[in-house]
């Protein structure tokens, strides 16, 4: 019997918004036992103001925003990834400072831990977080070309692999994906690759590799994996979602289908003059301008996948935070026939 | 390997990019002089990499939101080019065709403008007209979208006359009514969406987007037209052929190309009334310009191997500009070898010192030159190079000042001392004066040349960056 594999577009989440109520340039999100979703903003270095995370749910509700840009703590220069322990507790990784904030879901500040360097508990660039079902904190020491595994408090338990091209070694990896079967997906950027390990940190399989077609992948940020083992990446390089079987064989991609959210219909429907002209405009065109350049197609079309950085599953949908169009593309989970 | 040849090497390299170390100056003279000229002139630089760590870092430096931070990524590709020439002649078309985000609020059509200067700014002078004139970001900023068949906006075809080709006093006010009515029609797709987002400056709902031309024919004045004393049913390429038909356009063109590359002329509004600082030069250019069908990178094949550009008399004469100032210092400190904060700190230097790319001051771009310096700007400037050339955690020095020590010996004499780091520098020129401070200087310092640690090179370093001279390429 053949088996046709699709996934389809549920829903647009967010606003572009320096402050308040949206995102600049988002990073990751992460959900709390409320289901309340936490996104980071990273922001930019001349409007530190989207550096901070924005509370909402899965309707669009808004509960405000906690966390601001700077180096005392509780702040964010260049925050790179969030987790949330089982306990309701969010961890922040920040890049720039080399450290992880833990916070609550009210935005006080709990501690911190980490500095820059290369020993056991140090950190060079800290990027992707995630828990184990045991609750222990995995966090890409990315620089380094390493994890390391911390206990919720952050102390130091061990770390594996290291920075070079070989399997099992790790170049500026970015998001990391903790499975059910208790292993590890990284998304090891700089190699073009997704590695899975065991959560003691031995070398399982490689998916993918470097190119623009179809099947491969350009610098992947992300990945999630669903209840049959299939794996959902977010193709940061390439600007779309692409999906692996469980034995890592290519199924399907897709390249952004965003719609307009509540957020930017409010928006809408308040600016007028805006929303009239939008109505008559053509958003959707192709230019031979375009050519193999999806970076370039992303910034004239509009619903496109641009920079994707974050992806994840939560209660059978899927969730890509779309980083450079300040918003996050839901998409229903996968469609057997 | 004469001293003279790594002299005028630097001076090329200068001139072509932002200067070049010691290591590559050597290299470079093996090549021989002319073999050189071609290779920087042919060759393609590879940026896939750094492009890809930039936005992952930065990610407004790709998808701009504001203005800012496309002059900070521009200076990434500067800093870390294997082939600077390229961002040189983009730097060189930015400052003729200046184009200011403070009208268009969008900093990805300012991104893309660059990117077109990069690709056809060494091609034929008449497809860079062209495309110019499609380009969204001057659409935009010289009001060719609200010029209509009928209700004709001059803006864009006042100043392709005057700005961008010919000069004033070599055409008339009915040449620019005919040239605009030629250029009614070209204009942006979704129009009215582009600019009621850039009217209101809105970033909403999902970020800036980027824009393409669009031709409307019925916007356009087919009627017949008489321009430069040439009548047709002209649309704007055909304006086009014929301003580049002109001897007006090739001086004028060349002499902007003799006052990037080889030494500073007066602002572009002078040139009515003062002659060229060489006029053979400027006659030779032009000549390169028809006898090529208007290529520029013939023009500039010329000029870079000509006997004028490879006089000592043009040597270190021309003022930086800031974004040239920020640029050779980074390349030379090699701190930025990943994507860092403190780069965008490093760029809005280049706002301090008068120089905001994408930015400029109006439609005239920025007057180059001694201009640069005034009071306020020559503190900024001197103050940004002699405090990152005197921060020895730099790498690059870090092995300068090691270079230098493995070099001397206490039998040497200061003079060397002051030779070896002006080598390692990029061959830097200095006068009598300026020697003889850095000679007292350093007496002042150490007793012998052997004692020389990192907080003596530091100080000599920030000396020298304070220096005239380094001001100068």
């Amino acid at each position: 019997m053949t088996t046709s594999f699709e996934i389809k577009t549920k829903k647009t989440m967010g606003l572009a918004a320096m402050q308040g109520r949206g995102f600049y340039y988002p990073f990751d999100l992460a959900f709390d036992s409320n289901d309340r979703i936490y996104v980071l903003g990273r922001g930019h270095d001349y409007d530190p103001r989207g550096a901070r995370i924005t509370v909402m749910d899965m309707e669009e509700e808004y509960y405000g925003t906690f966390a601001s840009f700077g180096d005392k703590d509780g702040q964010f220069i260049w925050p790179s990834s969030i987790a949330i322990s089982n306990k309701d507790k969010i961890y922040v990784s920040d890049e720039y400072l080399n450290k992880i904030t833990i916070m609550s879901t009210e935005g006080d500040l709990i501690s911190s831990f980490g500095k820059f360097g290369n020993s056991e508990g140090e950190f060079d660039g800290p990027n992707g977080l995630v828990f184990d079902d045991n609750n222990q904190l995995y966090v890409v020491d990315h620089k380094n070309g390493r994890i390391q595994v911390f206990d919720e408090d952050g102390n130091y338990i061990r770390q594996f692999s290291s920075e070079g091209e070989s399997e099992g070694k790790l170049n500026l990896p970015w998001g990391i994906t903790h499975h059910s079967d208790d292993s590890l997906y990284i998304s090891d950027w700089g190699n073009h690759r997704i590695q899975e390990f065991s959560t003691s940190g031995e070398f399982i399989r490689t998916i993918g590799a470097k190119g623009n077609n179809e099947k491969n992948l350009l610098h992947p940020s992300s990945c999630a994996i669903d209840d049959l083992g299939y794996i959902y990446i977010s193709d940061w390089g390439n600007h779309k979602l692409k999906v692996f079987d469980n034995k890592g064989n290519f199924l399907c991609s897709n390249r952004g289908e965003a719609t307009l959210s509540k957020w930017a219909q409010d928006f809408l429907d308040t600016n007028v003059q805006e929303k009239e002209a939008r109505l008559k405009a053509n958003l959707v065109f192709e230019l031979e301008s375009f050519e193999d350049d999806p970076f370039t197609e992303s910034s004239h079309v509009e619903k496109l996948f641009w920079c994707p950085t974050s992806l994840s599953f939560h209660k059978e949908k899927l969730l890509i935070v779309d980083s450079s169009r300040h918003r996050i593309q839901v998409f229903n989970k996968v469609q057997k026939i | 390997m004469s001293n003279k040849d790594v002299m005028l090497m630097a001076h090329l390299m200068r001139r072509v990019g932002f200067g070049s170390s010691k290591d590559e100056l050597e290299k470079y003279v093996k090549n021989g002089y002319d073999n050189q000229v071609d290779l920087i002139i042919d060759s393609e630089p590879n940026y896939e990499i750094s492009k890809h760590l930039i936005n992952r870092y930065q990610p407004d430096y790709g998808s701009p939101m504001g203005n800012t931070s496309n002059g900070a990524s521009w200076l990434y590709k500067m800093i870390w080019s294997d082939s600077p020439f390229k961002e040189k002649i983009s730097l060189f078309w930015h400052g003729i065709f200046a184009t200011g985000y403070a009208k268009l609020a969008n900093g990805i059509v300012l991104h893309d403008q660059i990117k077109m200067f990069s690709k056809f700014g060494l091609g034929n002078y008449r497809d860079l007209l062209i495309q110019l004139s499609k380009d969204p970001a001057m659409i935009i900023w010289l009001d060719n979208c609200e010029s209509h068949k009928g209700a004709v906006n001059e803006n864009y075809g006042r100043e392709l006359l005057e700005l961008f080709s010919m000069g004033t006093g070599n055409y008339t006010e009915k040449d620019i009514k005919e040239a605009s009515r030629a250029f009614t029609g070209w204009t942006i797709a979704n129009k009215d969406y582009m600019t009621t987002k850039s009217q209101r400056d809105s970033v909403w709902p999902y970020g800036r987007l980027a824009m393409h031309f669009e031709y409307k024919e019925d916007d356009h004045d087919g009627d017949e037209k008489i321009f430069l004393g040439e009548k047709g049913f002209f649309n704007g390429e055909d304006i086009i052929d014929i301003i580049c038909k002109q001897k007006a356009t090739a001086k004028f063109i060349s002499r902007h190309m003799y006052s990037f590359f080889v030494e500073d002329e007066p602002p572009v509004p002078e040139w009515p009334y003062k002659e060229p600082n060489n006029p053979q030069a400027i006659e030779l250019l032009s000549e390169v310009y028809f006898d090529t069908g208007y290529n520029i990178k013939e023009m500039l094949r010329f000029l870079f191997k000509s006997e004028f550009f490879k006089s000592e008399k043009v040597w270190n004469k021309r003022v930086k500009s800031p974004i040239e100032l920020v640029a050779g210092t980074l390349r030379i400190t090699k701190e930025f070898e990943r994507p860092d904060k403190q780069q965008s700190s490093a760029n809005s230097h280049t706002s301090f010192m008068g120089q905001h790319a994408m930015n400029p001051p109006s439609v005239e771009g920025w007057h180059w030159g001694t201009e640069w310096l005034d009071s306020g700007t020559v503190v900024e400037r001197v103050n940004f190079s002699s405090s990152k050339l005197g921060n020895v955690n730099n790498s690059g020095i870090r092995k300068i000042i090691d270079n230098v020590k493995s070099n001397i010996s206490n039998q040497d004499s200061t003079d060397f001392l002051i030779e070896n780091i002006l080598e390692e520098l990029g061959s830097i020129i200095i006068s009598k004066t300026t020697k003889d401070t850095l000679k007292d200087f350093i007496d002042s310092k150490i007793n012998s040349l052997e004692s020389l640690n990192d907080e003596n090179m530091s100080e000599l370093l920030q000396l020298i960056g304070a220096m005239p001279e380094f001001q100068r390429a």
